[in-house]
């Protein structure tokens, strides 16, 4: 992603990952990540998304391969890399019988903020996390809401030039949800983020770049757009205007040709699938001219599926069909 | 959050200021936690109430045996006997007490803090040394609230019996041995990988210690025998040097299982 090295908050080669001889978590990903990226971890669960994240952190030790974060090698003791970066694990949990304020304060002393600073700066995030009537409160008692709300406020108290959001959508209700990805939008201006979600629509949302696990070895690290750019164009929904007989005429006509897979009528909507290998350019310039012949008016045209989650659905569906050939590394990369 | 007042105001950023990390701000923050933390939980109220319950029991009991019978009481005796006690009974709770202290937080509660600013060093230090100052602390408290009580209380016999120097030795030796318990206890919690088999093991191992050397020969430390002089050390009768000596094992032994737990911790996996 990088052609100067000394650019990137973080850079792996090839770490692994192996939990006590019984689990391949992570398998050789080797991967960078530039200042002002706002990096998408996509996966199934037990991919190894929440391992890379903690070997990033210096939660968890590498078996093989190393992780740099701001050019130093993360370790369990790297406290000072630690002090810029912001985590939200997932499903935050907080020390019992703590208010807000106590919490805020305590995670600030862990980050070595002297008081002078640590106090205005938490009053300020309590506030704009909209916390201030639970302020004191014990946090034991927050909903999940709350929770995700004070762990967020957790995570800026540093300031950090590099936020890493373990699904930080999860369990939002719609309004929280909504709240959580307009804030990573506005911190992406001037901060690198790491979000790790199973939601492809708030990474379509709200990310730049994309980084695909599966089964603990990368299969895509790239923009979004190149991911995007891989999805398989092959699959398009019509939505037909004209009389019934002659739309049913065409659908036969349709289906004749060599390069329609797949052609189903509902009402008025025509779905067509294409070979895998035909130009979807050349096969649907053949259906529309067959449409006009018909004179059938086109109402609508739309490619089948979201984008991001056709993509990723796609390299996973591949990754799963390379069988024994995964031995060799084939990560799809910009 | 959920409100646009909220919103907006979510996305203000804190003004950029330069500023200065006190790096020992992380251990003092946790050693406090901890403190607090402990002083609340149910293992630590349970071993105070029990203490103090048996502790004031026996002394009633004593008491109304002087009063009231008119049997000569020695405080020594009485306040080694509580000691006994004590001990014995602390030390079940004491072990769960220094156990849990790194792997009951094991987890997510554990990411929450070392994702922050804070070395596995400056960790396992802050909650060995809380745990540490919790446990002996207390028993001290305990200890000299039980010498004062056996004075008052039987203060015509104890002008004879108690000495304070004595008084002192005794409370720290006993504060020596549980200082090794505790973090020794700290050690193996930080190491195990849960907190039940942690406590298992180390209640088999100290008890299991204490029953064998039991059976040893006199020139062996039989914690049973050396409970039992505790009421000679309370009245003076004790050697210096063997003070010396026990407090001088006992660091190094805490020394030792510090050590192993610093590198432990530090190479391990939260």
């Amino acid at each position: 992603m990088a052609d100067d090295a000394t650019e990137l908050v973080v850079e792996t080669q090839h770490l692994t990952k192996i939990y006590q001889n019984r689990q391949i978590a992570l398998n050789d990903v080797s991967l960078s990540i530039e200042p002002g990226c706002v990096l998408g971890l996509l996966g199934p669960n037990g991919a190894g998304k929440t391992t890379f994240l903690r070997l990033i952190l210096g939660l968890h030790r590498s078996t093989a391969g190393w992780a740099r974060v701001f050019k130093q090698t993360m370790s369990p003791n790297a406290a000072d890399l630690r002090r810029r970066i912001g985590y939200i694990p997932t499903n935050p949990q907080f020390p019992k019988g703590m208010t807000p304020i106590v919490y805020l304060d305590y995670i600030a002393r862990l980050f070595g903020l002297p008081a002078g600073v640590r106090k205005p700066r938490l009053a300020t995030l309590i506030r704009a996390v909209d916390l201030l009537p639970h302020s004191g409160e014990s946090i034991a008692h927050f909903t999940p809401g709350q929770t995700a709300r004070l762990a967020v406020a957790a995570s800026l108290l540093n300031d950090p030039d590099l936020l890493i959001w373990d699904e930080p959508t999860h369990g939002l209700d719609i309004e929280a949800r909504r709240s959580m990805l307009e804030l990573i939008k506005s911190l992406a201006a001037e901060k690198t983020l790491i979000i790790s979600s199973h939601n492809l629509s708030d990474v379509d949302e709200v990310c730049n770049h994309a980084c695909v696990l599966n089964k603990g070895q990368m299969i895509f690290h790239g923009s979004l757009q190149d991911l995007k750019g891989r999805i398989r164009k092959n699959h398009y929904e019509l939505d037909l205007d004209g009389e019934q007989k002659s739309i049913t005429k065409c659908v036969q006509a349709v289906r004749a040709m060599k390069d329609v897979t797949h052609a189903v009528l509902r009402l008025r909507r025509l779905e067509i699938k294409l070979g895998d290998e035909t130009p979807n350019a050349l096969a649907l310039a053949q259906i529309f001219q067959t449409l006009a012949e018909h004179k059938i008016t086109l109402i609508t045209v739309r490619s089948v599926g979201m984008q991001t989650e056709q993509a990723y659905l796609d390299l996973v569906e591949k990754e799963e069909g390379r069988g024994f050939a995964r031995l060799y590394k084939d990560v799809e990369a910009a | 959050m959920a409100k646009d007042k909220g919103r907006a105001k979510m996305e203000v950023s804190p003004p950029v200021v330069t500023v200065r990390f006190n790096k020992f701000l992380p251990y003092w923050a946790v050693f406090q936690t901890d403190l607090r933390q402990t002083a609340r939980s149910w293992v630590f109220r349970l071993w105070v109430l029990m203490t103090v319950l048996a502790a004031v029991g026996l002394l009633l009991y004593r008491v109304g045996l002087h009063k009231e019978a008119g049997m000569f009481q020695s405080a020594a005796t009485q306040t080694g006997d509580l000691f006994r006690l004590m001990i014995l009974g602390s030390l079940a709770l004491v072990v769960v007490l220094a156990v849990s202290s790194i792997s009951s937080e094991r987890g997510t509660v554990a990411d929450s803090v070392l994702s922050r600013g804070i070395s596995r060093y400056q960790y396992f230090l802050a909650k060995w040394h809380a745990r540490l100052v919790v446990v002996t602390a207390t028993f001290a408290v305990l200890a000299f609230g039980v010498i004062l009580a056996s004075y008052f209380l039987f203060k015509d016999d104890a002008q004879t019996d108690l000495s304070f120097a004595g008084s002192c030795a005794a409370v720290l030796a006993v504060c020596a041995v549980l200082a090794v318990i505790v973090t020794w206890g700290v050690t193996i919690g930080a190491l195990a990988n849960s907190t039940m088999l942690g406590i298992t093991v180390f209640w088999l191992v100290l008890y299991g210690a204490g029953f064998l050397l039991s059976l040893m020969p006199e020139p062996w430390p039989s914690p049973e025998r050396q409970l039992t002089r505790l009421k000679f050390v309370l009245q003076g009768q004790y050697n210096p040097a063997a003070i010396t000596q026990l407090l001088t094992v006992s660091f190094v032994l805490c020394a030792v299982a510090a050590a192993v737990g610093l590198l432990g911790f530090s190479k391990r996996d939260v």
